[in-house]
C-alpha cells in the first residue's frame, strides 16, 4: 500500500516513498519533500518500492529538485524503480534529476558540478 | 656385489613401463573409437598379444544379467556366442564375484569348465580373467588363456589384466549410454512430430462472425483432448469436444481415432442423442484395454440462436447470461464402456448468452494451496472475463489458468453469437472523477491489456497516458467546483486500439489543451506532454449538445501470440 516514511542519518533526510504515486496523494509527497528541505542540506527520496508515479508524482519531485537548487542543498532521487525510470525517460527527465544508486552517493551541494551522472 | 638383483629391478622397471604405455595406447583407441566393435576386436587382438597368451575373449552380460556371451575372441578355437551362465566357470566366477580369478593348473581345477576343450582338442593350462567393473557392478569379463612361454599366469598379470579391463569397461559402458541418448532423442523426435500432427487435427479457427472459438493447452507433449467444428448440410454448424481417459502415446491414438469417428458420423447431421449412440456402438466393437471416451456432441446455427447439445460422461456444459449460470448435465454414460447405451440431449435458446463446454482438465487445475478450482473457480473466471469480446476473453482465461497449476490436459469451447465486423469492445466503465478511483481503473486497465496481448512495456505507458487523460479531467474539466463521472471505452479494431474518455463537465477549450516541450524542468503540464508522446494521436473535443467533453486517442499496437493459445 501507499505509504511516506522520513529518516534521518548524519545530517540527511531520507524520504521513503511506497506504493503507487498518483495524484490522490501527490501533495502530501510534495509536503514531505518541502519540509524535509526546509530542515536539511541534504535530501534524497527513495524510489525502490514505488510500482507507478504519474505526473502529479513527477511534478512533487520537480519542485522539491527545483527548492534545493534555489538554496544551494543536496538533493537526489534513490535506487529508482524500473517503472520510475521509465515514466522519467519518458517525460525526457532521467538526464535532468540528479539519480543515484544509494545514499551515501547524495550530494551535498546541488548542481551539475556536485552531481555526475 | 652381485649385479643379479639391478638387473631384476631394471627389468620389473622396463615391465612397468611398457604396461604403462600399452595402457596409455589402448585407452586412447577405446576413448576415440566410433566403431566400438571393431576397436574390441582389435584391442582383444592387442591383449593376447600383450599378455603374450594363446587366446584371449571379451564376455558381456546379457540383458537379464543372468548369462554371459563371448563377444569378442582371439585364438585357435573360435568361441564367439558361447554362453556361460552367471556364477558358473571363471567367467562366471569372476562376474558373479566381481573380482579377478587366477588358475594356474587348469588341469586340476574345479572351477574350470573342460566341456570347451574335449569338443576341440584344445588344452586349456591356465587361466586369468578379470570383471569388467562399472559403477553398477560388472557388465562382463575379459579373459586370458595359456601364457605361450608355458607356466602360469602371475600375480602381476592379473594385476595388468584388472588395469587393462578399466577402460575397456569404460569404453562399452559410454558406448551403452551414447546409445541410450540416441535412442531418447528419436523417442522426443517422434513426439514432437505427434504433438504436431495432433495439433493439425484441431479445426483453424475462423472469422466472420463464427459462433465457436476453441482453445486446447496439453499439459504434455501430446494431448488426449480434441475439439472439432464442421458444416452441417443444411447450413448449421456441428461441433465436439472429447477427453480420451489417461494420458501417454496410447491416449493420444486413441483420440484421433474417435476424433475422426465422431466428425464422419456426425457430418451426416445426425441428432446429437443419436450420434452419440452410433459412436458408443462403433468404439464398444473393439477393445479399448479399459480406456473410454468422454464427450459433447452439438449443433448450432450460424447467429448461435438455438443450440442443441447431448455429452456422454462430460463435465456439466456452462451457460452464462448476464451474471446468471446454468448447468447442462452430461445425459449418460462415457463412450466405449457398454454398448446400447441412450443419451438425451438439451435443447438451448442461447440468444445473446455464451455456453461454455470444457474438459475436466479445466476444473482440475490447481490454485496455489493445490486445491482444484472446481466449477466455482471456473464460475469465477468466466466471470471476471465477462466483460470482454470472446477471443480477448478466452485469452485471458487461459493466461490466468497458465499461472496457475495444469495437471491436465485443458479444453474449452466456447459457442455464442459473434459480431463479424467492425471494433472489439476490451473494456467499458463509468467512474466518479475522483482521484481515489485511479488506483482501481489502473489495475482494471493493466488486466484489459494484458487479454488483449498488449506487450508489457507498452501496456503501463498505456495506462500511465489514461491515467494522466483522466486527472486532468478531474483537476481540470470539473475542476473544484464540480463532481461527475468519467465513461472510458476501449475498443480494439485492427491492431489500432482507441481509448474514448467522456465527461459532463463544462466544455474545455481544445485550443487551450497543448502539449509541453518534454524534459523541462517544471512541475506543470507535464500530463499533456506524456499523453502526446504515449498515443499515435488524440482529440479533445466539445460533445455536440455541449454537456461534457470527449477526448479519443489511438495507438497502433502489434499483439503478442502465445502458444497453444489459438490455432490459426
Amino acid at each position: 500500500m501507499n505509504g511516506i516514511e522520513q529518516e534521518t542519518a548524519d545530517g540527511c533526510t531520507l524520504i521513503r516513498l511506497r506504493g503507487e504515486v498518483d495524484l490522490s496523494w501527490s501533495q502530501q509527497v510534495r509536503q514531505a519533500v518541502l519540509e524535509a528541505l526546509s530542515t536539511s542540506q541534504r535530501v534524497g527520496v527513495v524510489l525502490s518500492e514505488v510500482s507507478y508515479i504519474d505526473s502529479s508524482g513527477i511534478a512533487a519531485l520537480v519542485e522539491g529538485f527545483q527548492n534545493a537548487r534555489s538554496k544551494g542543498s543536496g538533493f537526489a532521487l534513490v535506487a529508482v524503480s524500473d517503472s520510475v525510470r521509465a515514466v522519467l525517460e519518458l517525460a525526457r527527465l532521467d538526464r535532468v534529476f540528479p539519480i543515484v544508486a544509494d545514499i551515501e552517493a547524495i550530494p551535498d551541494l546541488s548542481g551539475t558540478a556536485a552531481w555526475k551522472p | 656385489m652381485s649385479s643379479v638383483p639391478a638387473m631384476q629391478h631394471d627389468s620389473a622397471r622396463a615391465d612397468q613401463a611398457r604396461a604403462l604405455a600399452f595402457l596409455a595406447d589402448l585407452s586412447e583407441t577405446l576413448a576415440v573409437s566410433l566403431d566400438l566393435r571393431q576397436t574390441l576386436s582389435e584391442a582383444v587382438n592387442r591383449i593376447a598379444d600383450f599378455m603374450g597368451a594363446e587366446a584371449a575373449s571379451l564376455f558381456l552380460l546379457d540383458e537379464s544379467g543372468s548369462t554371459l556371451e563371448c563377444r569378442v575372441c582371439v585364438g585357435p578355437i573360435d568361441i564367439a556366442g558361447l554362453r556361460i551362465p552367471t556364477g558358473q566357470g571363471v567367467v562366471g566366477r569372476a562376474v558373479a564375484e566381481n573380482a579377478s580369478q587366477v588358475v594356474a593348473d587348469a588341469l586340476n581345477d574345479s572351477r574350470v569348465d573342460h566341456s570347451t576343450d574335449s569338443d576341440t582338442g584344445f588344452v586349456t593350462r591356465s587361466l586369468l580373467c578379470a570383471p569388467l567393473a562399472t559403477a553398477k557392478g560388472p557388465i562382463g569379463a575379459l579373459e586370458v588363456v595359456n601364457k605361450r612361454s608355458g607356466g602360469a599366469f602371475t600375480a602381476d598379470d592379473a594385476e595388468i589384466l584388472r588395469l587393462i579391463a578399466a577402460p575397456t569397461s569404460l569404453a562399452i559402458n559410454n558406448a551403452r549410454m551414447a546409445n541410450e541418448l540416441v535412442q531418447q532423442a528419436r523417442m522426443k523426435r517422434e513426439f514432437d512430430l505427434a504433438r504436431r500432427m495432433q495439433k493439425s487435427l484441431l479445426p483453424k479457427r475462423r472469422r466472420n462472425g463464427f459462433p465457436l472459438l476453441g482453445v486446447n493447452l496439453p499439459a504434455h507433449e501430446i494431448s488426449g483432448d480434441f475439439y472439432d467444428y464442421f458444416d452441417l448440410p443444411d447450413g448449421r454448424i456441428g461441433f465436439f469436444i472429447g477427453d480420451v481417459s489417461g494420458k501417454g502415446l496410447d491416449a493420444a491414438l486413441l483420440m484421433v481415432r474417435v476424433a475422426s469417428l465422431l466428425r464422419w458420423i456426425g457430418k451426416e447431421g445426425t441428432p446429437p442423442e443419436s450420434w452419440l449412440e452410433r459412436v458408443n456402438e462403433e468404439l464398444c466393437q473393439t477393445s479399448l484395454d479399459g480406456r473410454f471416451v468422454c464427450a459433447l456432441v452439438g449443433h448450432c446455427d450460424r447467429l448461435a440462436r438455438h443450440v442443441h447439445i447431448a455429452a456422454a460422461g462430460f463435465p456439466p456444459a456452462l451457460l452464462y447470461r448476464r451474471g446468471e449460470f446454468t448447468e447442462f448435465l452430461s445425459g449418460g454414460a462415457p463412450l466405449g464402456i457398454l454398448p446400447g447405451m441412450t443419451f438425451d440431449g438439451h435443447e438451448i435458446d442461447l440468444d445473446e448468452a455464451s455456453l461454455y463446454c470444457f474438459s475436466d482438465g479445466v476444473t482440475d487445475v490447481r490454485d496455489a494451496q493445490r486445491q482444484t478450482i472446481g466449477s466455482e473457480g471456473v464460475r469465477a473466471l468466466i466471470e471476471r472475463h465477462a466483460g470482454a469480446s470472446a477471443e480477448p476473453r478466452l485469452r485471458g482465461m487461459f493466461s490466468e489458468l497458465k499461472h496457475l497449476r495444469l495437471v491436465d490436459d485443458t479444453t474449452l469451447l466456447l459457442i455464442e453469437r459473434m459480431h463479424p465486423h467492425g471494433p472489439e469492445v476490451l473494456l467499458k466503465r463509468r467512474f466518479p472523477a475522483r482521484p481515489e478511483q485511479m488506483r482501481e481503473i489502473r489495475s482494471l486497465l493493466r488486466t484489459t491489456l494484458d487479454d488483449a496481448g498488449v506487450e508489457t512495456g507498452i501496456r503501463d505507458k498505456l495506462v500511465l497516458a489514461i491515467d494522466e487523460a483522466c486527472c486532468n479531467i478531474i483537476r481540470h474539466a470539473y475542476g473544484p467546483k464540480d463532481s461527475g463521472d468519467i465513461d472510458l471505452h476501449l475498443t480494439s479494431d485492427g491492431g489500432i486500439l482507441e481509448f474514448r474518455l467522456f465527461d459532463t463537465a463544462p466544455p474545455v477549450d481544445p485550443a487551450r489543451v497543448r502539449p509541453k516541450p518534454l524534459g523541462e524542468c517544471r512541475s506543470g503540464g507535464l500530463g499533456v506532454a506524456l499523453i502526446d508522446s504515449v498515443m499515435d494521436d488524440w482529440k479533445l473535443q466539445a460533445r455536440p449538445d455541449g454537456k461534457g467533453n470527449r477526448l479519443v486517442m489511438h495507438k497502433r499496437i502489434s499483439l503478442t501470440r502465445r502458444n497453444g493459445e489459438d490455432h490459426e
